[in-house]
């Protein structure tokens, strides 16, 4: 018998090498780590798309809101159209957080960070819309009640300031959500890295190590934000619509408005959260952890938004018709054949017809249709906006003042600019920030391992 | 007194060893887990947290000072909006709502930073990056004389490794 060879024989005799860390660990921290050039030159040009647009603002700031496409009567124009837009795709990352965890639906842990981190900067997005809106952003201030020399108050009836007290606590509630989750990655994070960043993780991990007490009162706190949130989440995006529905103009005036615009947000949030998670799964490689099951259950909520989303214009179409209010009749037809009739056309393809091709699982789980699709769907949200608040402005009661707005260049910019802006945080948090749960998806890897070990005994 | 770590793979393991430990009058025991387990932390103390105490505070406090601020701010200097009354319910519900979350959800997180001990200045000496991986500690501080009868209870309970933390 020959000898086995001398190295076995050393590897034989020396201690059991130091376990490796955990898989999900390496795996999930690796997207963290260096920027291939794609990178820099996508995170180039959303930061070239944002600095063009902050040029424009201050082009505007200078020459004033002339330069925006307002004109009689419509004054309220693409900045309004764009502030709703992102505070609905704001909606997906709530959604996905605080009510799946509710319903326990374990799915959520490999999306939940994306959606939330999405939330965030979407609402700092959608911020800036109404200082930009209102032109005079430093006077921005004027909508809180400060106590002031002139002894007045805000009007608690508008509104305008109910929206400002649903999007501040939206944003304190969805940055307090992200970064109490973040808490135990960043101690893993923390525990690995070396350098800057490890005086980084350290800072915002704040000592935490996942001793009993810890995770007893993090479970707790989350079980809370996701109850708090949940409230929050429908009633910001209903707040949101009483901007318009509690207005006089024709087609804005409805009942309907709130859970018609929920239903919205959370349809195109979801689209949103395709649109980014598509492209991270692929170019990171987490195709294990970001399955096609989770594509196929966010299409799932796609379709249901989608058809409530339907249904919706259809209702109000109908009772446009059956109300027998001729300004309501008029400006829905005008909707349809007036001079805005291909957005109109544009957010009903997008948003109720297309979507329906999710019957068909075949298309449900096939990633390049859904991540198209998904693009499709956040155009035609925005167009929903658009049709909504342009078409009501320009058509009210009196056809003598009717008018027709054509958005301007600078309005255009800015919102080229603020993709720019979404993406550039988006991206940087991509490298600082686990983007998958790390210490969720253990809690489902461990699990799993312990069932399995009971099993063999 | 000596300090002595057991390492486990499952956290019924480490829920059960802790679990023993407490029964046999130990007290001074902390577990270290990558993930939230409810039965790792039961073991160690099966009460409720007592954050819902701080997010309740913070809920009311929110909703007294949504109502209490819109009332008395429209009544300090009273303009009539649309013939509407000065005091109008309806509207300042939505304020009080919004408040009530944000205070509850800001006081929520205080509850965490109270009852969890956060921010901490100071990383336990027993604590290791294992268990940010994935691996459960069981600490325990105890007499010299107990060592061995841990040890045992540590090994009983199929723990990968035992340790002194100190000894």
């Amino acid at each position: 018998m020959t000898p086995p060879p001398a190295d076995s024989v050393a590897a034989m005799i020396r201690p059991a090498p130091l376990r490796s860390d955990s898989k999900t660990n390496r795996d999930l921290l690796s997207v963290m780590q260096g920027a291939p050039l794609g990178y820099w030159l996508l995170l180039g040009t959303a930061l070239l798309f944002m600095h063009i647009a902050g040029g424009i603002w201050v082009y505007q700031v200078y020459k004033g809101l002339g330069i925006a496409g307002y004109a009689h009567p419509v004054f309220w124009g693409v900045y309004i159209v764009t502030f709703v837009f992102w505070v609905g795709i704001a909606h997906a990352g709530t959604l996905i957080s605080a009510i799946l965890y509710l319903f326990r639906a374990k799915w959520r842990n490999a999306i939940n960070r994306g959606a939330e981190a999405m939330t965030v900067f979407a609402v700092l997005t959608a911020a800036q819309f109404l200082g930009i809106h209102v032109g005079r952003m430093w006077k921005a201030y004027f909508i809180l009640p400060y106590p002031n020399q002139r002894g007045l108050w805000v009007n608690f009836k508008s509104p305008l300031l109910w929206d400002t007290f649903a999007i501040t606590t939206y944003a304190t509630i969805s940055i307090l959500f992200l970064y109490v989750g973040l808490i135990p990655d960043l101690a893993i994070a923390r525990d690995r890295a070396t350098g800057w960043k490890k005086v980084l993780y350290t800072v915002l991990a704040l000592g935490w190590q996942g001793s009993s007490g810890q995770w007893k009162a993090h479970n707790r706190s989350v079980l809370h934000l996701s109850g708090l949130a949940t409230p929050l989440v429908l009633s910001v995006h209903s707040v949101v619509s009483w901007d318009f529905a509690v207005a006089l103009v024709p087609g804005w005036h409805t009942t309907i408005f709130a859970p018609y615009f929920v239903a919205g947000a959370i349809f195109s949030g979801f689209a949103m959260v395709l649109t980014l998670m598509i492209p991270v799964r692929r170019i990171f490689g987490l195709e294990a952890y970001i399955t096609d099951y989770h594509f196929e259950n966010m299409s799932r909520f796609i379709l249901l938004t989608s058809i409530i989303v339907g249904y919706a214009y259809a209702a109000e179409y109908f009772i446009a018709w059956y109300s027998g209010v001729e300004p309501e009749q008029t400006a829905f037809w005008l909707r349809a054949f007036g001079p805005y009739w291909i957005s109109t056309w544009i957010m009903i393809t997008c948003n109720g017809i297309l979507p329906q091709l999710l019957w068909f699982k075949k298309l449900r789980t096939n990633v390049p249709f859904l991540f198209v699709l998904s693009v499709l769907i956040n155009i035609g949200m925005w167009f929903e906006r658009y049709v909504i608040i342009i078409t009501g402005l320009s058509r009210e009661y009196d056809p003598a003042v009717w008018g027709v707005y054509i958005p301007s260049w600078p309005e255009m910019g800015i919102l080229a600019g603020s993709f720019g802006f979404f993406c550039t945080f988006f991206l940087i948090f991509l490298k600082l920030f686990p983007i998958v749960a790390i210490a969720e998806m253990k809690e489902i890897s461990i699990h799993e391992k312990a069932h399995a070990t009971e099993g063999v005994h | 007194m000596p300090v002595l770590m057991g390492i486990y793979d499952l956290p019924g393991q480490a829920a059960g060893v802790a679990k023993q430990l407490r029964g046999r009058g130990y007290t001074d025991i902390e577990t270290y887990a990558p993930a939230p387990f409810s039965e790792v932390e039961d073991a160690i103390d099966p009460k409720p947290s007592r954050v819902r105490l701080f997010t309740l505070i913070g809920g009311l406090t929110g909703v007294v000072a949504g109502y209490a601020m819109t009332i008395w701010m429209v009544n300090d200097w009273q303009i009539m909006i649309g013939g509407k009354p000065f005091s109008s319910i309806p509207p300042f519900t939505i304020i009080a709502f919004e408040l009530t979350i944000l205070f509850a959800g800001v006081m929520t997180v205080l509850g965490l930073f109270v009852f969890g001990r956060l921010p901490r200045f100071k990383i336990d000496s027993a604590y290791s990056a294992r268990f940010s991986g994935e691996e459960f500690g069981v600490v325990v501080r105890c007499r010299d004389r107990d060592v061995a009868e841990i040890d045992t209870l540590f090994r009983d309970h199929d723990a990968t490794e035992v340790s002194l933390v100190e000894s």
